[in-house]
């Protein structure tokens, strides 16, 4: 019996052994053979039909428009489409993908992976290609690296605050406000005509947070952090008094609880679109389905306040940019498509098709009249800010601790010096790793 | 010779499943070893060796510390809850009455749908806000405010611990269910004919029969519940703070959202250590105590 089982020990561990020796062999081969598949030619002045291979995060209906027009353009040209839902499986699909050379010819960079893509020379400089000329600045920045670019981006997105008009008149509020004191004032007037003021699922880095962080250190300081990711500011500097206004404004106050952490984001829409709820952080997204559940209500977006007045800003960021792949056989069709995409036809199509908010020189997006505020005073005027796309390294980790810290405010555990602390410190390991 | 022969016929009718056993779990957990001393960071294909590094870092991660207390607490929470209630729904499931096929249907049906579902509708019931069905529930019979089911440290893991007790229980009664029907009729008949009652009868002929049972069924509970991550992920995400974050969860984060893959390995094989060591610390304590009752 025991000679049986040492056999068997034995012959898994050869079996690992060998597996692992083939894990360990670099796979140079290039297994990407999507764009060789229909090779044959068909005439000298026809052009080859070629497959392309797309990874996305915007599904295949949403990109059909597009796809449909390119076709009709170039009809040699043919699709292998693939998607995965934003972000997480999207990125982790890609990673895969790249580690075993099998990545498509054109896939997506995100906020979430920029860093990985550009630093891994995974993606092909696109800066001198005429068709980025149309980019605006804010776009570029987070697909580049070193005054270099290497994704065309032509969408954007800006969130604020939905608040409802009729709530707000019925407690009194008659003008916006204008710093986060009046903000504040307006909080409290709606809680004492029986009103929930704002409901906030406290899930990630929140759209006010964010907001609030450009409303009160980027209007003073455009490069802070720049500054803190070369060692010269620290999360302390800039984010405690942030941090310290939103716990004192709105948790001593007890216009957000603990309880809100659990909401799901269907639940805050649907509480604001039955007027149980006067304000709840959203974008262009949650406009239709609050208004497919009471077509009568009445809203609008507005920009988080600062400290003093005139420094309103919005949480957003620029859309995902397309990529070329590095090692792609196809790279004039590649080149051909982003081409395709930046032209008013393809900016078109990429409007209609993914409902997204398109930002280019030259092209004027139609918007939603009650997102117009964070289109007009936000995303057109650069007065939006997310975390993720200017962190420049190690963004998932820290908004993880952003995110847990922050987290622990709510429910008493630490103060806000205590959670800067903890990200300065989180940056510090995460360097020396 | 003839018997080596033998022996080899019969593992070569084993080498498909070994092929398949090694590919799938030895191949990835010796890759996880290797890989648990370099900085391998899941995009590039070069990394360095790092010593121990990965395994000293476990150890001051504030992360892995509450995952491990939480983990434990949700383990033995469940463990403990499921064999509770497991055992006397078996007996009421042995009874013969008109629905029992219909009842032992019902109760094994949470155990099918995957945890990620059941605790996604969890969320409607549990939602901390008033319009959260048990709020609603609680507010109508009983007048009771809100309760934050999920966003409150000590209730948002007894809340994971419910539900996953919910799913599951079901489940190990038809477990506990198959044993019982395994034990002879005599037996009972036999006390009868002494004068035993009927607590008297479960005392001592059903749960002695049934120890075999629960060390299955227990470690089972304890296995599964150490790898635990779907339901406190889809009813919390690990929150507030890092109350209910599991050390799956915490493998996953630093390994996938944070590419530290080095980190990951790391604590995934110290993690194959602590799994493994209570398992056979519960096996051998419930044989033992399986040979003692009988």
């Amino acid at each position: 019996m025991k000679k049986t089982s040492l056999l068997l020990l034995i012959t898994v561990l050869c079996l690992s052994v060998v597996l692992a020796a083939c894990g360990n062999t670099s796979n140079t081969g290039n297994t990407n053979n999507e764009g060789s598949t229909n090779n044959a030619t068909k005439g000298e002045n026809q052009p080859k039909p070629v497959k392309l291979s797309i990874l996305a995060w915007n599904n295949e209906k949403e990109m059909k428009p597009l796809i449909d027009g390119f076709k009709e353009k170039y009809p040699h040209i043919t699709f292998d489409f693939q998607f995965a839902p934003p972000v997480a499986d999207y990125v982790a699909k890609l990673q895969t993908m790249l580690l075993s050379d099998t990545a498509p010819d054109i896939f997506m960079i995100a906020a979430e992976n920029r860093n990985e893509i550009i630093d891994g020379d995974f993606a092909l400089d696109l800066t001198d290609e005429p068709f980025m000329k149309i980019m605006l600045d804010s776009n570029k920045s987070m697909v580049s690296k070193d005054g270099r670019t290497y994704a065309f981006s032509q969408s954007g997105w800006a969130g604020g605050l939905f608040y409802n008009k009729e709530l707000f008149q019925k407690a009194g509020i008659t003008q916006l406000p204008e710093t986060w004191d009046e903000f504040i004032e307006a909080c409290l007037k709606l809680k004492e005509i029986g009103v929930i003021p704002l409901y906030d699922r406290m899930h990630d880095i929140t759209i006010m947070q964010s907001a609030m962080f450009g409303s009160n250190v980027l209007s003073k300081d455009p490069t802070f952090d720049e500054k803190l990711f070369k060692g010269e500011a620290t999360f302390a500097e800039g984010w405690t008094e942030v941090l310290t206004m939103w716990k004192e404004g709105l948790i001593d106050n007890k216009i957000l609880t603990p309880d809100m952490i659990g909401m799901t984001s269907d639940q805050v829409a649907t509480e604001f679109a039955l007027g149980n709820v006067a304000m709840f952080p959203g974008g262009p997204w949650n406009i239709g389905p609050v208004e497919e559940m009471n077509p009568d209500i009445d809203f609008e977006i507005m920009g988080i306040p600062g400290k003093e007045p005139g420094n309103k800003y919005y949480n957003g960021a620029p859309g995902t940019g397309f990529a070329i792949n590095v090692k792609t056989k196809n790279k004039e069709e590649a080149m051909l498509f982003l081409e395709y995409m930046a032209s008013h036809e393809g900016l078109k199509q990429f409007e209609e098709g993914t409902g997204g908010i398109i930002t280019v020189q030259g092209y004027e997006s139609e918007v939603d009249p009650r997102y117009l505020p964070a289109y007009r005073d936000g995303l057109m005027a650069s007065k939006i800010y997310l975390p993720m796309v200017t962190w420049n390294r190690h963004q998932e980790a820290l908004r993880n601790q952003f995110l847990v810290s922050y987290q622990d405010i709510v429910v008493g555990k630490i103060t806000p010096e205590q959670a800067t602390a903890s990200l300065d410190n989180k940056l510090k390991e995460m360097d020396n790793k | 010779m003839a018997k080596f022969v033998r022996q080899l016929q019969f593992l070569l009718f084993l080498l498909p499943i070994l092929a398949i056993y090694s590919l799938f779990t030895i191949y990835p957990l010796v890759k996880s070893f290797f890989l648990s001393f370099t900085n391998f960071d899941g995009y590039t294909k070069t990394y360095d060796f790092v010593g121990l590094k990965n395994y000293a870092r476990i150890f001051v991660d504030d992360a892995i510390t509450s995952a491990i207390s939480y983990t434990l607490f949700f383990t033995f929470g469940k463990a403990l809850l499921v064999t509770l209630l497991a055992i006397p729904l078996a007996m009421i499931l042995d009874q013969k009455f008109l629905t029992r096929n219909f009842h032992r249907a019902i109760f094994f049906f949470p155990s099918i749908p995957s945890g990620l579902l059941l605790a996604y509708i969890w969320g409607f019931i549990l939602a901390p806000i008033s319009s959260g069905v048990l709020n609603n529930v609680l507010r109508e019979l009983f007048n009771f405010g809100p309760q934050p089911w999920l966003s409150d440290p000590l209730l948002a893991k007894l809340s994971t611990i419910v539900v996953a007790t919910w799913a599951i229980t079901g489940w190990h009664a038809v477990l506990y269910l198959a044993f019982l029907q395994s034990i002879p009729k005599d037996y009972y008949e036999a006390a009868s004919i002494d004068g035993a009652n009927r607590l008297q009868k479960i005392r001592f002929i059903t749960f002695p029969l049934l120890a075999p049972a629960m060390t299955v069924s227990v470690m089972l509970l304890l296995t599964g519940g150490l790898k635990v991550f779907e339901i406190p992920f889809a009813l919390t995400k690990g929150g507030p703070g890092y109350e209910t974050y599991s050390i799956t969860q915490v493998i996953v984060q630093r390994g996938i959202s944070e590419t530290q893959y080095g980190l990951a390995s790391a604590m995934s094989i110290v993690f194959f250590l602590i799994v493994l060591a209570i398992a056979i610390f519960q096996v051998t304590v419930m044989q033992r105590r399986e040979q003692g009752l009988q």
